[in-house]
This record gives structure tokens, C-alpha cells and sequence, in this order.
């Protein structure tokens, strides 16, 4: 039988897919919601239903079963994360093949307790905190001098440390404490606010790490036990609400002693712990470590992605596998239909450097508060070393939707070093237009010019 | 001279029309009599008086003739009429001719936070030869108040019995005894503050240790209402009253599975005689102690020689249990046979003493530990029951020992030693110390509690998946209009989700093996006196069949599972009233279980967990044999916490009536689920007794929060936490792990 999938997504990622499937030759199937009628993924594909949701399960799983596909892809956001809809779509009375790990994965190692406490057993280093959640506040206090010792032992001096709801997530009820006087008052606001908000007490207390750079390894597993890795990616540049704008493969700048470690051991060392981690698990499919690298050469595992990732482009753009630029997309569904990778970590080489902008209609100076409007001209010039991801059509008025995030497109640029990939990303975004009007007939604001301003800090560890 | 002969003529037209009401107009040409008295009595003055005399005589005759044939041909339910009837006397016909002066207490008549319940405070006389001596009494009791509305027919209200409850405690500061008058068909179902079912527990559980000597008498003893007020050292029986579970004609319509209108008559006679409820059914089954005799067809307003009778009886009931505190027994003997005729021979005085009154309840509780036993159904096994006795001594001896000798004195010594070096450590240190070494190397290591630290592991629990998980399909939560909750998925929602709408919190309906496979510890729960069966002690028509049933369906013996458990390392016992058995109805194997588990509690110093998967109330079919586990059961509770027990209920689903009014309904801590339909009588009982239509949120766990029946209100997914929380929080000091 024909192997047919059906894509659980939209915007870019759905188009990805979408050419993904017609390289291998596999059938697809595309659903779209009432916003997203005119939008290009549901034009390109010929088999498409309308749901409700992206994230009502019954509906993706009543056109599963009608249209008769085999596989579902989540692509990111939306249900990719969700061990629930994982776990549904497998133990079903019609099982279908989930296009990414299995669930017990997606769960465990989206928890990040329970990541942290298998991360100790393994002697992977991870944020020094607690592992349990805390409830009531003497225990805290107790837990915050253990490790405020911890860290003074370890020669750790002046740390701050974080104050977390354990059920938290995305900069929602973290607040920082720079004496421990301050514990108690601010471990009973997070408290309240985690109980009122995530509708658990549990706490937990983390150091603070004040310079960091944010890099993560990317992992490629497939069911006949073979584990392989297409190298680091930069993601340090990030907005306020610590969603990523600027990425940039490979994770260190080699040629540049900037660095006050090797680079080339740190970079082993965090590879190394990541597949570790990923065997342990028997990961089968794509999937992301995040780092902490801070100046001294220290590196903590934060959290692991379990999907695949926006900027999967730019590590798939500088390596090659018998001088063949790889499409992660196209081997996550492979591997998920079981077959073998055919390659070997030997095999995968690394050439230039890549960065990914991300033009989002967002406000960068009042907080990054995301916009809506039309958006009139869209133009950019193309180029050799470019390609341009958007779900948003050159030709006519775009509306975006109120419902999503106003990502509008991402801009993959490609240079033999990072000096040429950094002149020529400038010259992207001096090149690139975008017009249009809010909702009350202002004009639209993109995130242009903060992209301008911090592809210079680039490489340089920041403040947390 | 013809006046008195009217009045007369007036009387026996009178006994006719009540024969005829209890009887019925067919029975011995009655209804021809009547015509004829009433024909005479028109035309009074018409007829010369010899013929009236003449008259007279002859239908007093014919009347005792129907009389005797009509008290030897009595039905049960007849017997319920006689007690319905306007002529039957009322509490206040006792007030007035029993006691020789009384004082209303809260109002006489309409004005009167509950007119159905009468409170008074009176004075009996007993007369020793020559000499008058005067006891005074609380009087509480039931006012039927023929033809006065505002009585209700002697159904208490909440606030009656909470009235009821204030005047027993003046009883007790002023050290007199209390008559109480048991006249109700049935408390009045209404859950407004306190709740019908609370106030109950409330009173039972109060009544368990009353300082002072309680009498009962049964006229009308209907269900919860008459345990209200129920629980005495002494309880007598009127010859013609019933003491009954429900009323027959509610039996019959739950019988008939009659939703609305009135059972047929037929089956309401024949469940009148199965509920076994007249006073000689209740004297052989060992729940009365003596039957009141009566006239025949029962005594009515003006049968003044039956209430002289009755106050000789009253005198003597209280006199009787006033001795049992005292003497010893063969003069306790003696003194009561002097007594047996109608002067007394000497006089008893009625206040007791402390070490009396410790006697007296420990009296009560024996009296009530005895009663309903022999319907027990357990398989009698010599050395099986001695093993079991053996070893029931064996650890009350070991944990007596363990923490009525050794922990206190430990604990003393301790106390006495953490002084000393706090107090005085500079000074005493060298003193204190090597005593310290010495203490540890002889007691210390001995008594060292092996106790781990409770810890509340998460992943303890066994792996269980509910049968209701295994279907592949969605279902839409009922809220999902008000909420706009998405579709479930049925194995996530029985599984992951507990049972649980995750965005509404809709608790749905799980079977009780979920319990007891999510809450406690992997492979703690150990089950204990599962051999004693429910039975069919009244040999109830039908209801051996059903029972066959139920345990064919549940492979349960009885309602009520008993067993030992753990959370997170504290063991506990542990009941679960379970819904499948005949909707977890209490019976007499149920009372008898939960007493044992919640002894065994005690001896073992563990706390006691109830949890109430669905209650229905007290089995219907075991009669009154049912009815008596309410205050048995309270009495276990009251001993088990004032021994520093710690006794939490967890209620969920249908948690209704009998038991909810007594043995879980007086616990210190109860905390329902978020799905519990918590009260005394169901809607449509309700509706039919108070003539309106309630709302449908009437019995929800916020409306008992609301108004102080329960602790907290849970979610059924944080369950085992909370427990293991309330264990570590509450309880006093008496506990094991304390």
C-alpha cells in the first residue's frame, strides 16, 4: 500500500512537508482552518480538509481515517510536543505511524524534572537546582543555601539564583533572587501565581547563570538503533519572551580565539553527552539538545526538543553526506516509515556557515507585543545564496491571522565563512521590503531593524 | 345522671369508628354497629333510660367481643395504623398525665424554632409509703400534635434536633436523667444549616458518652428521625408501636420500583410484615429492652390507667439503669424484684458520680457492641474463632505494651532529659551526658521506631487499567456546552486523566477498583474479615436472590471492604463502602465489619480511612437489625477518636441517608470529591414531602461545604496526595508514626 501522510500543520512547515513527500514519492494530505484558506499550503496541495483546529486530535484523526493515510506529521507547535496525541495516534483500533519519537519519549524528556534527574544519574551536567518540586517554604530555604554552598564550592561566586514554577514554561512564573533574604517573599508570589495559573504549588529553585551562549546539537536517530548527529547550531539571539529570531550553524566560530576554552573539546563534549542521552532513550527521530555555554567553558543540558525545529534549515545547509546537502524533513519521514539511514556519522561533512533570520511583524520596542494587519508589498531580490521560507504570497494582500503567531518568513542565507554569510545576511535585510497596515491603519512594524542591530552580536556570550 | 350516659354512648361511637379505621368496614359487621350507635346517639333524648342503659351494656359487650377478636387477628400493619391514628396518644397526653407538673421549654405551640420536637422540663413522684420524693427529668421527644399543621406529624427538622441536642447537654450540666419520646415517621429531608443527615450524626455522636441515665420510648420509630434522639441506655417499646428502617409504604414503592404515585396496598401490607417491625419482632431481635403493654388496639387519649402503668414503667427503666452503675449483681437483683409491685418499696436516687457515669457509658457501649450480633453470617470454626482470639489478645497486648507503657515513659524521660540539656547545658552537660548514653544503650535502641520517613513516591502505585479504558472512541463531556470542553478520548480520559474533564473538571463515574489501585501503595492492601457475609436475617421474600446476585456480580461478600494499606509508608485501615453491592447499602454485616476494622484501628494505633464509593443508606431488607448499625457504628467511631484516632472520610458519587447521618456523617474530617451528591433523602423524597421542587444543585459537595458539613472539596486526580498530606497533618500524638 502507498504510504500517505497526513500534515498536521501549517505556514512554512506544512510546505516543507509538502515538498518533502513529492521528492520521496509518498502521498499527502493537508488540512486548513477557516483563517487559513487562502494560504499557499493549502492551494499547492490537491487532497485537503477543513478542520476546526489545528489542535483538535478528533478532527485530525477523523480525516486521518477518511482520507486513509497511513502516517501523521505534527510539524512544530501546535500537537508535535503533545505525548498524548503521540500515544493516540499509535493506540488506536487503526494504528498510524507518528512521524517523530515515540510518545513515552515525548514525554519523559519533555518533562524537565524528570530530564534533570535522568541527566544526573548519567553524569550529564545540567543547571545545578533542585530536582523535586518544592512545596512549602523552610524546604526552600533549606534547598537555596545547599545550593548557594554548592555554587560557592564549585567556585560558582555572585550567582542569582531562579526561582521556577515547575509546571511553568516560556518565561511564565520565573522570578530571580539576588539575596536569600528575599526567598521567602518571592517563593510565595510564584507559589500563589503557579497554583492560580498551572494548578500546581510545585517549585523549583535553579542558579542563575549570568553570561550564557545558547547552543544546541542536532540528533538524527532511526529504529535500527543507528544515531547520528548534524552539528551545532548558535541560537543565543533571542527575543524577550526567549523565542529565537537568529540562528547560526555551526554553534562556535572556529578561526576566531575569542573563546576562553577549546572550543573544539566543549564541542565534542556536549555531542557526546547528547548522543548518550539519545541512545539511552532509543530516540528514534529528530530531535534537539539545548545547551548552556557559559565564558568560563562550563555547559549545562537545559531542555531537549522532541520535533523538528524551525531552523532545522541551517544545519541541514552545511552539511553534506556525499557532497549531497541533506533535508532533515525528508529523513524524519524516512526514518519514521523504519527505514535504515544508509549513512554513517562519517559520512556527514561540514562546509560554510549558515544563518536563519526570522521576519516576524512584532514590536521589538515595546516588548515584542506581535501585530496584525494586511500586508501589502512583500519583495526581496533573489539570490544564489539565499532562499526564502513565507506562506505569505508575493503577488496579492496577505491578512495575517490573529490566531497564529505573525512569523512571516524565514530567510535562510549560506557563506563559505561567517564573515561572507554575515555581509551577505546584512544585505538581505537592507534589500528586503515589507509594507502593509495594522488593523487601525498604521504601518506595519517588522522586527527588521532589530535583526540589523543584533547580527552583530553574534558568537558573543550575552546576559541571561 | 343522662349526661354521663351521653358522653358515654359519645365514647363507644368513637371506639367503633376506630375499630373501623384500623380494621376496616368489613370486619365483624362493624359498620352496622356504628349505624346503630350513631342512630341512638342522634336521637338521645327521644329514647326513655332504661333502653339506653339496656343499650348500653349490650354494645359494650358486642364492642369487647370485637375487640378481643380484633387484637388477636392484628397485622403489622394495622398495627401502623393504630400508631397513625388521630386517637393514639401524643407526647403531650404524656406530659400531662404521666409527669406530675412540667415546663415547656422553646415555646408552646406554633411559636417555636421546631414545633415538632418538644422539649420540657418535668417532675415525677414516687411515693415510698408515706413519703413523697420528687425526681426531676428532661423530657425531649416528638409531637405528633394530631390535626396541627404546623408539626409536620412529628417530623423533626435540622434545627429540632440541634434544639433537641442543647437541651440533652442542660441535662447533662445539671446531672438529671432524659426521657425521650420517639413519635416520627422520619426526619424532614431538607439540607439547609446544618444539613438533616449532619445534625443526626451530630446528636449521635454526642449521645454516645451523655453523662446522664436515657430512656427511649418507641411509638413511631421512623428510621434516622427516631435515632435522632434514639440512642439510650434504656430503650422501651409501646406494645402497639413500630420501629422500622422506612416506612412500609416507602418500602413497597421502592420495591415496586414506583417513581411516582402510591404503591399498591397489597404489597405495602406484605412489606409491612417482612420489615418485621411491630415491638415483639424488635424484643426478639434483642434492639429493645422491654414492651410497654397497651390495651388492646393500643392506647388512646384517655387511657389514664395505661399511663399510670407508664410511669411506674418509666421509674423503674430509669431505676433499673441507675443500679447497674452502682451495686453489685446479685443486690441489683434483689432490689429490682422489690420493686416489681405497684408501690415502691424504697427510693433511688438518681445522681450519679463520676466513677458511676464512667460505668454507665461504659454500659452503653457494651449494650450496643451485643446487639445485632447473632445475624452475623460468619463461618463458625473452633479453632479458626480461638486462633483468631488468640491473636486478636496477643496484639492488643503487644501494642498495649508497646505504646501504653514503653512510648510514654520513653517519651517522658525524653522530655525530662531535652530540659535538662536545654535549660542547663552548660552546667549539666557532663551530668546529663553519660546518663543519655546509658538510657540509649538500654532503651533507646530497643525502642528506636523502625518507622521510615513517609515519603509520597509517585510512581508507588500499581499499574491499573480501568476496563472502562479499553474502548477506542471519544465522548463529549456533559459540560462541554458551558465549557466548550473538546471531545475525550475514552483510554486517556480513564487513564491519564483519573476520570477527570481536564478543562472543565467533571468528574466522571470509575468503578471502586480504581481506588483502591491508584491510592495506595504498590501491593499494600490487604483485606481482613472478608468472610462475613450479608444475609437475609428477617427472611425478607425475594432478597436472598438478590443478594446471590450481587455477589455473583462483584465477588464481594458484602457491601463494605475492609482492609489494611499503606501511603506513601504510613499503614493504615481502611473501609470502602462499594456501590455495586446493592448500591452499598448498610446491613448488619457491614456494621459488623466496620466496627472490627475500625477496633483493630485502634488497637494498632493506625488512622482510619473511610471511603464511600457510592451509599444508598441502610439496607431496607435487614429491617431495624440495619437501622441499629447507626448508632452501633457511632458509638465505635466516638471510642476510636476520643483513644486519639484519626478518622477521615472520603466521600464521592452518591453518598445519601443512614450512614451519612451516623457513623461517617460524625466524623471530625470528611472531604468529598468533586463529584459527590452529598444529603439525607434523594430529590424525589424531598419533593414529596416538602411540596416543592428543589434546585439541582441541592446535594453538591460546595452546598455541603457550604454549609459545614465537610472539610474540602478534592480532585480526584490529587487524591492519594491529599490523604497522604491530611495523614501528615492531622491526627493527634496518640497515632503510630507520631
Amino acid at each position: 500500500m502507498k504510504e500517505r501522510v497526513l500534515i498536521a500543520n501549517r505556514g512554512e512547515i506544512a510546505l516543507r512537508v509538502i515538498e518533502a513527500c513529492k521528492e520521496l514519492g509518498i502521498d499527502y494530505v493537508a488540512v486548513y482552518t477557516k483563517e487559513d484558506e487562502e494560504s499557499l499550503h493549502v492551494k499547492l496541495a490537491e487532497k485537503k480538509y477543513r478542520i476546526s483546529d489545528y489542535k483538535d486530535m478528533n478532527d485530525l484523526l477523523a480525516v486521518a481515517d477518511e482520507a486513509k493515510c497511513t502516517a501523521i506529521h505534527p510539524g512544530y507547535g501546535f500537537l508535535s510536543e503533545d505525548y498524548r496525541f503521540a500515544r493516540r495516534v499509535v493506540k488506536r483500533e487503526r494504528p498510524l505511524i507518528f512521524i517523530g519519537p515515540s510518545w513515552e519519549a515525548i514525554r519523559d524528556l519533555g518533562n524537565k524534572l524528570f530530564l534533570k534527574k535522568l541527566a544526573k544519574e548519567l553524569n550529564i551536567p545540567v543547571i545545578p537546582g533542585t530536582t523535586q518540586p518544592i512545596f512549602n517554604e523552610i524546604e526552600a530555604e533549606l534547598k537555596a543555601e545547599e545550593l548557594y554552598e554548592t555554587l560557592n564550592f564549585q567556585g560558582n561566586y555572585n550567582y542569582s539564583l531562579m526561582v521556577k514554577a515547575a509546571a511553568g514554561g516560556g518565561g511564565m512564573g520565573i522570578a530571580e533572587v539576588r539575596n536569600l533574604d528575599e526567598l521567602r517573599p518571592v517563593f510565595r508570589k510564584i507559589r500563589a501565581y503557579a497554583k492560580r495559573f498551572f494548578g500546581d504549588e510545585g517549585v523549583i529553585i535553579e542558579a542563575k547563570i549570568p553570561y550564557i551562549q545558547h547552543v544546541e546539537v542536532q540528533i538524527l536517530g532511526s529504529k535500527h538503533n543507528e544515531y547520528v548527529h548534524f552539528g551545532t547550531r548558535n541560537c543565543t539571539i533571542q527575543s524577550l519572551s526567549k523565542q529565537k529570531r537568529i540562528e547560526i550553524a555551526p554553534g562556535f566560530l572556529y578561526d576566531r580565539g575569542e573563546y576562553g576554552f577549546d572550543i573544539k573539546k566543549i564541542e565534542n563534549e556536549i555531542i557526546n553527552y547528547s548522543l548518550k542521552l539519545a541512545k539511552y532513550f532509543k530516540y528514534d527521530n529528530v530531535g534537539t539538545w539545548e545547551w548552556l555555554i557559559t565564558p568560563e567553558g562550563k555547559y549545562f543540558l537545559m531542555e531537549v526538543n522532541t520535533r523538528i525545529q524551525v531552523e532545522n534549515e541551517v544545519s541541514a545547509k552545511i552539511s553534506y553526506v556525499n557532497n549531497k546537502q541533506i533535508n532533515l524533513i525528508k529523513e524524519q519521514i524516512r526514518v519514521a516509515f523504519g527505514e535504515k539511514l544508509t549513512y554513517s556519522q562519517q559520512d556527514i561533512k561540514f562546509k560554510g556557515t549558515s544563518i536563519e533570520l526570522r521576519l516576524v511583524a512584532e514590536d521589538t520596542k515595546r516588548g515584542f507585543i506581535p501585530l496584525s494587519g494586511t500586508i501589502t508589498k512583500f519583495f526581496w531580490t533573489p539570490k544564489p545564496w539565499l532562499s526564502v521560507r513565507t506562506h505569505v504570497p508575493q503577488d496579492k494582500f496577505y491578512n495575517i491571522p490573529t490566531q497564529f503567531d505573525p512569523n512571516l518568513a524565514l530567510a535562510i542565507i549560506y557563506g563559505d565563512s561567517f564573515e561572507s554569510a554575515k555581509k551577505r545576511a546584512l544585505e538581505f535585510l537592507e534589500d528586503v521590503k515589507i509594507e502593509g497596515t495594522t488593523s487601525n491603519g498604521e504601518r506595519l512594524i517588522t522586527n527588521i531593524e532589530f535583526l540589523k542591530e543584533k547580527i552583530n552580536w553574534l558568537y558573543k556570550f550575552i546576559p541571561a | 345522671m343522662k349526661l354521663d350516659l351521653h358522653r358515654k354512648l359519645k365514647d363507644l361511637l368513637d371506639t367503633a369508628t376506630y375499630i373501623k379505621d384500623i380494621k376496616g368496614e368489613a370486619f365483624l359487621n362493624i359498620s352496622l354497629l356504628i349505624e346503630k350507635i350513631s342512630e341512638v346517639y342522634e336521637n338521645f333524648y327521644q329514647h326513655d333510660l332504661n333502653f339506653i342503659e339496656n343499650f348500653i351494656i349490650q354494645v359494650e359487650s358486642e364492642i369487647k367481643k370485637i375487640m378481643d377478636e380484633a387484637e388477636r387477628t392484628l397485622t403489622p400493619y394495622e398495627i401502623v395504623k393504630i400508631v397513625r391514628h388521630p386517637q393514639r396518644f401524643t407526647l403531650q397526653d404524656i406530659l400531662e398525665n404521666v409527669y406530675d407538673s412540667y415546663m415547656e421549654l422553646g415555646g408552646e405551640g406554633e411559636i417555636n424554632i421546631d414545633p415538632a420536637i418538644v422539649c420540657a422540663k418535668a417532675i415525677i413522684i414516687r411515693k415510698v409509703r408515706n413519703d413523697l420524693y420528687f425526681h426531676q427529668v428532661m423530657v425531649i421527644g416528638h409531637e405528633k400534635g394530631h390535626g396541627e399543621e404546623f408539626r409536620q406529624g412529628g417530623s423533626a427538622k435540622p434545627w429540632g434536633n440541634e434544639k433537641a441536642l442543647r437541651f440533652m447537654q442542660m441535662a447533662e450540666t445539671e446531672g438529671i436523667p432524659i426521657h425521650f419520646y420517639i413519635f416520627t415517621p422520619g426526619a424532614y429531608p431538607i439540607e439547609d444549616y446544618p444539613g438533616s443527615a449532619q445534625q443526626i450524626a451530630r446528636n449521635l455522636y454526642y449521645m454516645t458518652k451523655l453523662k446522664v441515665p436515657t430512656v427511649a420510648l418507641i411509638s413511631e420509630g421512623g428510621s434516622g428521625g427516631a435515632e435522632a434522639i434514639g440512642l439510650t441506655d434504656m430503650r422501651l417499646m409501646f406494645e402497639k408501636g413500630y420501629y422500622s428502617v422506612i416506612s412500609p409504604e416507602g418500602a413497597a414503592a421502592i420495591e415496586a420500583k414506583i417513581r411516582d404515585g402510591r404503591p399498591p396496598r397489597e404489597l405495602v401490607e406484605k412489606c409491612a410484615k417482612a420489615l418485621k417491625l411491630t415491638a415483639k419482632d424488635n424484643l426478639e431481635f434483642g434492639l429493645i429492652d422491654r414492651i410497654v403493654p397497651e390495651p388492646p388496639l393500643g392506647a388512646r387519649k384517655r387511657d389514664y390507667e395505661f399511663f399510670k402503668k407508664l410511669k411506674l414503667e418509666l421509674i423503674k427503666a430509669t431505676d433499673e439503669i441507675v443500679l447497674q452503675t452502682r451495686s453489685l449483681k446479685f443486690l441489683r437483683k434483689y432490689t429490682l424484684s422489690k420493686q416489681s409491685t405497684e408501690d415502691f418499696k424504697f427510693y433511688i436516687n438518681w445522681d450519679l458520680d463520676e466513677d458511676e457515669i464512667e460505668i454507665l457509658i461504659e454500659n452503653r457501649w457494651e449494650k450496643y457492641k451485643k446487639m445485632s450480633q447473632w445475624a452475623v453470617c460468619e463461618p463458625k470454626n473452633v479453632i479458626k474463632s480461638f486462633f483468631n482470639f488468640s491473636r486478636s489478645w496477643g496484639l492488643k497486648f503487644k501494642n498495649e505494651l508497646k505504646y501504653r507503657i514503653l512510648k510514654p515513659s520513653h517519651k517522658t524521660f525524653k522530655k525530662f532529659l531535652d530540659e535538662l540539656t536545654t535549660e542547663s547545658s552548660l552546667l549539666f552537660k557532663p551530668v546529663s551526658d553519660p546518663v543519655k548514653t546509658v538510657y540509649n544503650l538500654i532503651v533507646g535502641k530497643k525502642i528506636k521506631s523502625k518507622i521510615p520517613t513517609p515519603i509520597l513516591i509517585e510512581e508507588e502505585t500499581s499499574p491499573y487499567r480501568s476496563p472502562l479504558a479499553l474502548e477506542d472512541k471519544t465522548i463529549t463531556c456533559p459540560q462541554a456546552e458551558k465549557y466548550g470542553c473538546p471531545d475525550l478520548w475514552v483510554p486517556d480520559l480513564y487513564g491519564e486523566y483519573c476520570g477527570v474533564c481536564p478543562n472543565c473538571g467533571y468528574h466522571f463515574l470509575l468503578e471502586y477498583k480504581w481506588y483502591l489501585n491508584n491510592i495506595f501503595d504498590k501491593n499494600s492492601i490487604k483485606p481482613f474479615n472478608d468472610y462475613i457475609a450479608s444475609g437475609n436475617p428477617l427472611e425478607f421474600e425475594g432478597y436472598a436472590e438478590k443478594l446471590k446476585e450481587a455477589r455473583k456480580k462483584t465477588n464481594l461478600r458484602s457491601a463494605l471492604l475492609t482492609f489494611e494499606a499503606k501511603i506513601g509508608g504510613i499503614s493504615l485501615v481502611a473501609v470502602m463502602l462499594i456501590g455495586d453491592f446493592r448500591q452499598g447499602t448498610v446491613g448488619v454485616a457491614e456494621g459488623e465489619k466496620f466496627i472490627r476494622a475500625i477496633e483493630f484501628a485502634k488497637i494498632t494505633r493506625r488512622p482510619f480511612l473511610a471511603l464511600v464509593h457510592t451509599t444508598g443508606g441502610i439496607r431496607i431488607h435487614e429491617g431495624t437489625l440495619g437501622l441499629i448499625q447507626m448508632p452501633r457504628c457511632t458509638i465505635a467511631v466516638r471510642d476510636y477518636v476520643d483513644a486519639g484516632g484519626l478518622y477521615i472520610v472520603v466521600y464521592d458519587n452518591n453518598s445519601f441517608a443512614g450512614p451519612v447521618a451516623s457513623f461517617l456523617g460524625c466524623a471530625p474530617y470528611q472531604f468529598a470529591l468533586k463529584s459527590t451528591r452529598l444529603g439525607f433523602a434523594g430529590p424525589r423524597v424531598i419533593r414529596e414531602t416538602i411540596g416543592q421542587e428543589i434546585p439541582p444543585d441541592y446535594h453538591s459537595a460546595e452546598n455541603a461545604l457550604k454549609r459545614g458539613h465537610i472539610q474540602g472539596i478534592w480532585d480526584r486526580r490529587e487524591l492519594r496526595k491529599k490523604l497522604f498530606t491530611a495523614l501528615l497533618t492531622m491526627g493527634g500524638k496518640n497515632l503510630y508514626y507520631r
